[in-house]
């Protein structure tokens, strides 16, 4: 008997937290913080409820143990790995001949840097572009709104930089609730006497620690931006010397912003004038500012345009470059950076290279050995309306669960049931599996091993602490598997004949400049990791980007001039409520995980629809009843919780067990998001026996698969 | 003897309940440090005093509840008749029965944890240092120097002193 402690990341968000798993001859007895290494982003080793529960999913009665094939939907018998893998390569191989575009790869910000390269290498070595993952649900206008202003769609500091900073200002971030081990630099800053601004339509945990909150109506940032933006410039308190050095675009924002005076803002947000022209001065008068947002900034018809127009705030105000400075958006899943930076994107390479450009395209051409598409590929939302139109007919899904987390899921439910041939590789069973022909079982994080990338560009190794269950397989080597048997048998890089995930970084290393010089001997020895850009392997990794000039091509941050514009779709006579989702900080997105672990849905089991007590009071609500939501797309029931959190004519509802029937799959022109945090709704009172009724017809978030003799 | 205890900072609270999963997850699911919201304003963490009058230990018909050398207030399971008068008596409502052993059980301040040199689990996790674990007096001198710096910052810029300690 041996008890041994291996050093992991944590599964779930984008803080990237350490800790040790104990285990007892490889059978998981005990979690240990990670108090004693230096340097690491969950400072003296903290953790949140999640990552002090993980080995509860990690011991799920229902994790997949064996590859099934489909018999009907949603009954299935057991194959073996061969089986398994010839059928799966065989029917890629056909796609790929007759028309590449007809398949779409799903990447997963839940897995490995290693697994998301491979899944995108294949993609393209199979001929299209079509791969992407849910980060085009969370922070694609984040990285094309960062990307625009600042050449770069990544944070541009670190937490150092938000414990160091003078006024932090969270806009569309329940900070405390997503990322509870992340707001500990918030407290920090605070103590030390900085000033905390915060802006959400929900006066959330965040907002207890705000010294100036800001209640704005959801799907009015733009208006709350520019009103910042105004009495900055209206006062003279932005950083006129970092303009004119480092900016360009000055002279359009200033003449757009001009009619966006306190009091204009205020019929449009709801936001008293005086508190807008405080915050602002806080903002700008303080030296050292970073700006924070999430979900709330990013899922709108124009979070591309929110996006811009906070990183233009952050840059007006001299806030770039420095330490205690910066702009981070936050990262939900512990891997979504690195999935983003590999390239499991429609219209990026690994680096993101863009694969319109024919100089990188050939480079990755001779480096792959195939010829590649030079076109951009569709988007996860897109890919759902081309099934419909017959374009696309094959989903290949690694760790992803599109049924509960995509917007519209009735649409999306639609879409999956005209699919040809899906493959599913998951951890454990989701309603998206279902409608799977084959299925996949993969090991879960801590059962195999690799680096991933936080929201801080920190890129990290987690070791292989457990064995996997039954027969489930590193996601590495079940696609290195598929790739050989497709037929990719070249020698390195050419083909897919990997033996260990170390071969995959040190691939990676070569061909993603940023990674150059994060190899794995140095990941392995430095348990802290290393901040991307890192280009040599003597290079220590950059905490703060940006010092010099900026990744545009003329080196300039480009300010962004919007005008308001609101939400795709407004409360009207038929629909009177404001819809926002929101999350719980004990649960994680789908549930996959959380919804597995005990100790959490004992003190989180179920969404509660958040209402104000006037408009409850209006419509004879009262808390613990259960409600019928509606919108032009759906129905959900779920039972109401009367607070003064939400404002009047908004109702908040979490979205983990399934509530995006509701949501809207309006696009955002530019990065394709959907607008999940703005509909139009009514609330009507139901009886608990309408409510069993309805249950019905929403997806279970955790289904009971059956396995049916052969 | 100093005495050692939980010191629960209520201005940093964000009842993300981290305490509650890691303590169940020490106590065989069984958390021993509860958190309530105060009126959807603020939250606060609450878990056994381990008072230095501690009318538990006082009203113990058995000598079952005791007190170790870091002054935690503990039950020895073989002396517990589960009489409950130490719950009746807790001014917190702490020790509750454990219907299956019908014995009490209460907070023990990780002692499996401190044994090897290590915090109880709940301060460990606590991501805002809501929770601090030491010398009561040690933890009141470090907050008042972090009030008294403060209050100076606050004076030089002009501004009003907040009395909340944040």
């Amino acid at each position: 008997m041996e008890e041994k402690l291996t050093p992991v990341v944590c599964p779930y968000c984008g803080v990237g937290c350490r800790l040790y798993i104990k285990t007892l001859d490889g059978y998981p007895t005990g979690i240990e913080y990670a108090e004693d290494i230096p340097s690491i982003s969950n400072e003296k080793g903290k953790l949140c409820p999640k990552g002090n529960a993980i080995l509860e999913y990690l011991l799920a009665r229902d994790r997949l143990k064996k590859p099934l094939k489909a018999k009907e939907e949603g009954k299935f018998v057991e194959i073996s790995w061969n089986e398994a893998i010839r059928e799966v390569a065989e029917r890629l191989k056909e796609y790929s001949k007759d028309d590449p575009d007809a398949m779409m790869f799903f990447g997963s910000a839940r897995t490995y840097n290693e697994p998301n390269y491979l899944i995108q290498k294949l993609a393209r070595m199979l001929g299209t572009n079509n791969v992407d993952h849910c980060a085009r649900l969370c922070h694609s206008s984040t990285v094309t709104g960062l990307k625009a202003v600042f050449g770069a769609g990544a944070m541009t500091n670190t937490f150092r930089d938000i414990e160091e900073a003078n006024v932090i200002f969270i806009i569309g971030h329940n900070f405390a609730e997503t990322h509870p081990v992340g707001f500990r630099y918030v407290i920090k800053a605070k103590e030390r006497g900085a000033k905390v601004i915060v802006a959400d339509p929900r006066f959330t945990r965040t907002a207890w620690f705000a010294d100036i909150y800001l209640q704005h109506y959801p799907g009015t940032d733009i208006a709350l931006l520019n009103g910042l933006i105004h009495v900055i410039i209206k006062e003279g308190l932005y950083d006129e010397d970092f303009v004119r050095r480092r900016c360009t675009g000055f002279e359009e924002l200033a003449k757009i912003v001009e009619k966006f005076t306190p009091e204009y803002v205020e019929e449009i947000t709801g936001v008293p004038a005086e508190l807008i022209v405080q915050a602002a001065r806080t903002f700008a008068t303080a030296g050292k500012g970073v700006i924070t947002w999430a979900m709330g900034i990013t899922q709108h018809t124009h979070g591309h345009d929110n996006v811009r127009l906070a990183a233009t705030l952050s840059a007006i105000c001299g806030y770039q470059g420095r330490e205690g400075c910066g702009v981070s958006p936050m990262r939900g899943q512990n891997n979504v950076q690195g999935a983003c930076d590999l390239g499991v994107l429609p219209n990026v390479f690994p680096g993101y290279q863009a694969v319109t450009d024919p100089e990188k395209r050939k480079f990755f051409e001779e480096f792959w050995g195939v010829s590649l598409s030079g076109e951009i590929g569709l988007t996860v939302i897109e890919a759902a309306h081309a099934i419909e139109k017959g374009k696309v007919r094959a989903y290949y899904v690694m760790g992803e669960n599109p049924v509960i987390s995509d917007a519209n899921t009735n649409h999306v439910l639609k879409a999956l049931r005209k699919l040809e041939f899906m493959v599913v590789q998951d951890i454990v069973p989701t309603p998206t599996m279902e409608f799977a022909d084959i299925v996949l079982p993969a090991a879960a994080m801590p059962e195999n091993e690799g680096s991933l990338t936080n929201t801080e560009r920190r890129v990290q190794w987690s070791f292989k602490a457990i064995n996997p269950p039954g027969e489930a397989r590193p996601d590495w080597w079940i696609i290195s598997e598929i790739g050989k048997a497709v037929g990719f048998a070249g020698e390195g890089a050419k083909g897919f004949s990997y033996t260990s995930p170390e071969e995959v970084l040190r691939e990676i290393n070569a061909c993603t400049p940023q990674y150059r010089g994060i190899t794995p001997e140095r990941l392995k020895k430095n348990l802290a990791g290393i901040h991307w850009p890192c280009p040599s392997e003597d290079h220590p990794g950059t905490r703060v980007l940006y010092r010099d000039r900026f990744l545009t091509s003329d080196g300039l941050a480009h300010l962004a001039a919007v005008d308001y514009k609101g939400p795709a779709e407004l409360p009207d006579e038929e629909y009177p409520f404001i819809l926002t989702t929101v999350r719980y900080v004990g649960h994680y997105h789908t549930l996959t995980m959380t919804g597995r672990s005990r100790s959490l849905v004992k003190r989180w089991p179920e969404p509660l629809a958040e209402i104000h007590p006037e408009d409850a009071e209006k419509l004879g609500i009262t808390t613990g009843d259960w409600v019928k939501i509606e919108t032009r797309r759906g129905v959900y029931p779920i039972r109401a919780k009367v607070t003064r959190s939400v404002k009047k004519g908004v109702i908040a509802v979490p979205w983990h067990w399934g509530a995006n029937v509701l949501t809207n799959d309006a696009l955002d022109p530019v990065s394709k998001i959907p607008e999940t945090k703005v509909c139009a709704c009514r609330v009507v009172k139901i009886t608990e026996e309408e409510a069993r009724e309805l249950i019905k017809a929403v997806p279970k978030v955790i289904p009971e698969v059956e396995v049916v003799k052969g | 003897m100093a005495r050692k205890t939980v010191f629960i900072d209520f201005s940093k609270c964000i009842e993300c309940r981290a305490c509650e999963v890691a303590c169940e997850r020490e106590h065989n699911g069984r958390s021993f440090i509860n958190v309530f919201e105060w009126q959807e304003m603020a939250a606060m963490a609450l878990n056994c005093r381990h008072c230095e009058n501690a009318p538990c230990v006082e009203v113990c018909p058995t000598n079952a509840l005791y007190r170790d050398e870091d002054g935690a207030v503990l039950l020895a399971p073989q002396k517990c008749i589960g009489c409950l008068m130490c719950g009746i008596v807790c001014p917190f409502g702490i020790p509750e029965l454990d219907s299956l052993n019908k014995i009490m059980m209460k907070c023990d301040l990780c002692a499996h944890r401190r044994a090897e040199g290590k915090l109880p689990a709940c301060v460990e996790t606590c991501p805002t240092d809501a929770l601090l674990f030491g010398d009561f007096n040690d933890i009141q001198r470090m907050r008042r120097e972090k009030f008294t710096e403060k209050a100076i910052e606050s004076t030089k810029e002009g501004e009003k002193i907040s009395l909340m300690g944040l």
